[in-house]
């Protein structure tokens, strides 16, 4: 039984109405080990993982420490990441970053693994992969739950928002946004709110319908005006590992003072889109910034 | 209208930041602002608060006071933490990210803390 307040699980995801369906509602608590164990038992066995070749990789690896092996053994277990990250996908992120998160702490697994325990891997790798998943919601203060209510509200507004933009030529104001939706100012804010702690769209589906390119399409190899971005920020390390979009949107808007809306005509992908794009890679790096306090 | 003078106290932890984006948001709402300017003033509440939180020291709150004006909102962050230097160096990123997105940012260490200021036109008369 949930004890959730809402049935944020039946949440509608506009990138795949499978992951609906496939939420179990008992996963609503990563906590809930008890069914994760099991879960996991049916989980190797369908994927057929060979536990003794698993074990003897293993046991190679720890003694030789050799990277393809480690290789290997990332590659045999990566189901079991791809498994984890699946329960967190209705929380807004695109399953690839989630994969990547989980990886993250596969890797670690793997590294610490002790082959005198009396544990399967899988059973002392699951809590560290969920670890590194629940940190990573974390540290952008997406570790709560949308309601369904609002979910729903905020994709009906991000249509709105992109229907009005066409219409007036500009930015519209939060009442216009309401007089539109015929809801009160107070509930378009909550919904706009809800909006970027809680990115409901892919980043990388295509932003204007079937036949617009892809946003990575847009964007040209080089602009010589990152590399100052880069040295100027000071923050060289952690922008060098954004994705080239981001970075060419933070150029655009911080550094040529391009608006939010510019920057989506120049892209081909709407006003709201730049600005979850911003938001999330903003958010990225401030996590660096308040790490330490707030991880004790 | 004159000015209307707004005055919040949170425990300084980035966890309370939504409340401060939140406040900007119904604020910039009553005074017209659009959709893009709230996403910009979010933006720069959050940058604000983000780098004092960050030079907070052992000071346990931190003050967002914020000031209606005309299609105008300034916003005044403060930090009790004085002998801490400069709030924001105007080199670096975040300096960047909130000149960008505001008409005008200010920044000063006195006796009382750090602060930082900004202001933001906007809406639709």
């Amino acid at each position: 039984m949930s004890d959730l307040p809402f049935d944020a699980n039946a949440a509608t995801d506009p990138r795949d109405p499978q992951a609906v369906r496939d939420h179990d509602n008992h996963f609503a608590d990563l906590e809930d080990s008890q069914n994760l164990t099991e879960d996991l038992a049916k989980l190797s066995s369908e994927r057929g993982v060979d536990r003794a070749y698993a074990k003897d990789l293993f046991r190679r690896f720890v003694e030789t420490r050799n990277p393809a092996l480690r290789e290997e053994l990332v590659g045999i277990h990566l189901p079991l990441v791809e498994y984890l990250a699946r329960r967190f996908r209705n929380r807004g992120e695109p399953l690839e970053d989630l994969i990547q998160v989980g990886t993250i702490g596969l890797l670690k697994a793997i590294d610490r693994f002790d082959l005198e325990r009396e544990v399967e891997f899988s059973t002392y790798a699951t809590p560290t992969i969920v670890g590194e998943l629940k940190r990573h919601f974390r540290d952008k203060g997406w570790a709560v739950r949308v309601p369904r209510r609002l979910q729903e509200l905020n994709l009906s507004l991000n249509k709105v928002v992109a229907e009005l933009s066409q219409e007036i030529g500009r930015s519209p104001t939060i009442s216009e946004i309401a007089a539109k939706v015929r809801l009160s100012e107070e509930e378009v804010l909550e919904g706009l709110d809800t909006s970027n702690a809680y990115a409901v769209i892919s980043l990388d589906a295509p932003a204007g319908g079937e036949d617009a390119p892809t946003v990575s399409e847009h964007i040209g190899s080089e602009d010589e005006g990152l590399e100052a971005l880069e040295y100027r920020a000071a923050l060289g390390p952690l922008i060098a590992e954004l994705p080239e979009r981001e970075r060419r949107i933070l150029y655009l808007r911080f550094f040529r003072g391009m608006t939010q809306s510019q920057i989506a005509a120049r892209l081909g992908i709407s006003q709201m889109h730049v600005s979850r794009l911003l938001n999330r890679t903003l958010g990225l790096l401030r996590a660096g910034l308040l790490a330490e306090d707030e991880s004790g | 209208m004159g000015t209307s003078t707004l005055h919040l106290e949170i425990p300084a932890s980035g966890v309370y930041l939504s409340v401060v984006r939140a406040a900007a948001t119904g604020l910039a709402a009553q005074l017209q602002f659009t959709y893009e300017e709230i996403d910009d003033l979010r933006i720069a509440v959050d940058e604000a608060c983000t780098q004092l939180l960050a030079r907070r020291g052992s000071a346990e709150t931190l003050c967002i006071d914020y000031h209606l004006e005309p299609a105008e909102l300034r916003v005044d962050v403060s930090v009790e933490a004085p002998d801490r230097g400069d709030p924001l160096a105007k080199d670096t990123f975040a300096w960047q990210i909130l000149t960008a997105l505001t008409d005008e940012v200010s920044e000063r260490a006195d006796d009382s803390g750090l602060h930082l200021s900004f202001r933001k036109h906007g809406g639709r008369t």
